[in-house]
């Protein structure tokens, strides 16, 4: 039982009747009339019952891309169905307008779109669809909320894909086009070809040059077909919010990008996501099919406040990889959790692993530590530069362990992150 | 990434209720609800049956007190008298007449115009405690005066028939006659009644006029006592109809025309419209007030920002007012960068830096020791002072 503007229209149409008649009568004669409308049009009214919803959604969208809930109905009943249909979804998909009226015939159908415009990562579910259907006066309805399926997907944006162009020219400089490179520990003979000027000598393949007229280098590519593993650190410190996200979010783009890059380069990369046990792992693959896996999984990850169990991670990287492998921690350089938890176990990763930790730093912090407007900023720079003092020394020491450290800005991290695997490749050590 | 793939979902019809399964929800939705509601009004009903109204009011004829005249009224109205009560001068005027009895409780509240109106009802009056009135309305009547002293028994004195069966009464106060055709009775024990008794009677007109010196015979208290019955009941059921008024304090309206209230200013159609215009506010409410389906909730992330920590550790050396760490941390910090700037190893020893950066910034050694490794201040000004010399000092820092 629903009402609409009109049933209003319909009682202050009693008003000039009242001025003529001035009686109490008059207002129940009128109150009677009004009710007895209602009840005729919502029992003329199309049952919202008798209608049966179908709903398509894609399975999934990028974080920012719109995505659009298609509701089909067909009216089932036998009376004509004036409704007003209502395609709920969480406020975080963005559905700008979500209220759509349809008129539809007996054994006939209608399509309605709801453009969802999704602000948040994660799996959003349709709530119900919501029918009010108006009887033929269009005084008064009745209404049903229906339980209708739907789920989308909503991946992470990956903004940081506009770092990868790049990061793959200077893949493909290191790619043995050119023999400048140190011959160094792994790297793999690619070919031979003749020398230009600026070539190394020492690059020179004599034996070769020695069976054709011209000089003949040899050229090396970097190593293929290397284990990277990221750890993802879904634990306390990553939910923390810097600037307008979550941290995990920043961790999430610079997961994605070194993923893309590792995959064109020829790498195998796994993904892990641990706080105190396993929240979601892809599987050691190279090919087109990972990065559609790393981001479905990665678009379910959302922060536990939970300590991350460290001695679990080194578990659990000892499980997965029998060999040499590049083992990147997306964490926090938060001193004091640091040192409770990873630094205790760095050590056995790195003996055995290159081990690179990347960390989201706060701008506010930078911003904490310049501030000199009165006694209260100094304090707190103070603070910020102590804080700042404090990562700087937990960096060297795990360094010390042998650990590479990337701290950088939210938007920073990722880019930096996979100049550090470039550069790693390019001196072979992966 | 590859297209996304659209997911259509199964058809979905109805919410699996039908009209009656809802229609039982409802009701053991309501019942409860209902029936404490019902048990409410019900007690509510209860609690207002029974009693009559009751007032505490002296003299009042719905008054049960030892003040009140419950009694008198009571027996009044068992013998066939219609007693009615009113608190308005207007009243009076309508009810009142030739032919009935009005009693007058008390004359202090009254307006002349008020007492006009009484005289002008043709009614037979009965003034208790009021010689003021008691001698506008006859002239060959007035107050002695003196206020009612304590009740005493006092017998009649006199040849008034009323008074003649009463015998003794027990009152106060005298009513002196001051005029021809006033009988004056009860004087007060030893006294003869031209000083003055608590009952007086004249006739004037075809009306009677009684008054009544002291309240006392007509209370629940006193009207069993004595021949107090007798002279009350006799004096207020010489008529069909009693009007018993009690002057109001809100009743300033003293002549014949009745204040209009604020209901009757307005044009009659005015309710009715009223009414009609709740009509269209409960629907236009029941309009707006049905949604259209649930609210639709979801988790949101945290929203504990990064540096709230940072914050809340300045916070805790500015209260604890430690200039010293502050100081510290702000000093460490511009000599970690000054001297990872100048290509220092950060394992290098303080006498090193001193130097590099003195040499840097081309100032005195002793000025940059003082400013990095000097005595910590012990104000605001201080700190502040310092954070803005080590400012300069690293802007002032440059590779040579």
């Amino acid at each position: 039982m629903a009402l609409t503007w009109r049933a209003v229209v319909l009682a202050a149409l009693g008003l000039p009747v009242v001025l003529v008649v001035p009686a109490t009568g008059t207002v129940m004669l009128w109150t009677l009339l009004v009710v007895l409308v209602c009840v005729v049009d919502v029992a003329l009214a199309a049952s919202p019952r008798q209608v049966a919803i179908r709903r398509e959604v894609p399975s999934s969208v990028r974080l920012t891309e719109p995505a659009t809930s298609t509701l089909t109905l067909t009216n089932l009943g036998a009376r004509r169905l004036r409704a007003l249909v209502r395609d709920a979804w969480p406020p975080s998909t963005g559905a700008q307008s979500d209220r759509h009226r349809v008129d539809v015939r007996p054994r006939d159908g209608a399509r309605v779109r709801t453009v969802l415009e999704p602000t948040r990562r994660g799996d959003a579910h349709a709530d119900r669809v919501t029918l009010r259907t108006l009887g033929p006066l269009g005084v008064a309805g009745r209404q049903a909320s229906i339980d209708t399926p739907g789920r989308l997907r909503v991946l992470p944006e990956f903004a940081s894909r506009r770092h990868l162009p790049s990061r793959l020219a200077r893949l493909r400089e290191l790619d043995g086009r050119a023999s400048v490179q140190v011959r160094g520990p792994g790297t793999e003979f690619d070919s031979l070809r003749e020398y230009v000027i600026g070539d190394d000598v020492r690059a020179i393949d004599w034996r070769a040059t020695a069976r054709r007229s011209d000089v003949v280098v040899r050229t090396w590519r970097p190593e293929r077909d290397r284990r990277v593993l990221i750890v993802l650190d879904s634990g306390r410190t990553s939910a923390v919010r810097v600037l307008d996200a979550p941290r995990i979010d920043a961790s999430i783009e610079a997961a994605l990008l070194l993923a893309a890059l590792a995959t064109k380069a020829g790498d195998r990369v796994e993904l892990l996501v641990f706080d105190r046990r396993v929240r979601g792992r892809v599987a050691s693959a190279t090919g087109a099919g990972v990065m559609a896996s790393f981001a479905d999984t990665l678009a379910l990850v959302e922060p536990e406040l939970v300590e991350t169990d460290w001695p679990g991670v080194v578990a659990q990287v000892r499980q997965r990889l029998s060999q040499r492998a590049l083992v990147v921690l997306l964490t926090a350089l938060d001193p004091a959790a640091v040192e409770q938890g990873l630094l205790g176990v760095v050590g056995q990763l790195t003996e055995r692993h290159q081990v690179v930790l990347a960390s989201v730093s706060d701008p506010e912090v930078d911003a904490l530590r310049t501030a000199r407007t009165g006694a209260a900023a100094v304090f707190d720079a103070a603070a910020a530069e102590r804080v700042g003092l404090e990562r700087a020394a937990v960096a060297v020491r795990l360094r010390q362990r042998g650990a590479e450290v990337v701290d950088a800005l939210p938007d920073h991290l990722a880019p930096r992150l996979a100049d550090t695997y470039i550069s790693l490749k390019a001196a072979g050590r992966l | 990434m590859s297209t996304p793939v659209t997911t259509v979902h199964d058809a979905v019809v109805g919410d699996g209720t039908s009209t009656r399964g809802r229609s039982a929800q409802r009701w053991r939705r309501a019942r409860w609800p209902l029936a404490l509601l019902a048990l409410v009004v019900g007690a509510g009903i209860l609690s207002a049956l029974p009693e009559p109204r009751t007032s505490t009011l002296t003299l009042a004829p719905d008054n049960p007190g030892d003040l009140g005249a419950r009694a008198a009224a009571q027996i009044l109205a068992r013998e066939g008298v219609d007693v009615r009560y009113v608190r308005r001068v207007a009243d009076v005027r309508t009810l009142a007449g030739p032919g009935s009895t009005v009693l007058v409780v008390g004359d202090y509240l009254l307006t002349d115009e008020q007492v006009d109106v009484l005289d002008a009802t043709g009614a037979d009056l009965v003034l208790a405690d009021a010689g003021w009135a008691l001698g506008v309305l006859s002239p060959s009547l007035a107050s002695s005066g003196v206020a009612p002293a304590e009740a005493e028994v006092r017998a009649a004195a006199c040849d008034d028939p009323d008074a003649v069966a009463a015998g003794t009464i027990t009152a106060g106060g005298g009513l002196l006659a001051t005029g021809p055709g006033a009988v004056v009775c009860f004087p007060a024990p030893g006294t003869g009644t031209d000083q003055g008794g608590a009952y007086a009677v004249t006739e004037s007109d075809g009306r009677r006029i009684v008054g009544l010196a002291d309240m006392a015979p007509l209370t629940n208290q006193h009207l069993a006592e004595q021949g107090n019955a007798a002279l009350v009941l006799r004096a207020l059921g010489r008529h069909e109809r009693l009007v018993w008024y009690i002057p109001s304090l809100d009743d300033t309206g003293g002549g014949g025309e009745q204040e209009p209230s604020s209901g009757q200013l307005l044009p009659p159609v005015v309710p009715v419209l009223a009414l009609q215009l709740l009509l269209v506010l409960v629907v236009t409410a029941l309009w707006r007030g049905r949604r259209l389906g649930r609210l639709v909730t979801e988790q949101l992330p945290v929203v504990v920002r990064a540096g709230e920590t940072t914050r809340g550790r300045g916070r805790l050396y500015r209260r604890g007012r430690s200039y010293g760490h502050a100081a510290a941390a702000l000093r460490a910090g511009t000599a970690a960068r000054s001297a990872a700037r100048l290509g220092l190893p950060g394992s290098a020893g303080a006498p090193l830096v001193i130097d590099a950066i003195a040499r840097a910034a081309g100032r005195r050694p002793t000025d940059v020791e003082a400013l990095l490794y000097g005595p910590p201040p012990t104000d605001d000004r201080g700190l502040t002072q310092l954070a803005r010399d080590l400012d300069h000092l690293e802007s002032e820092v440059h590779r040579t």
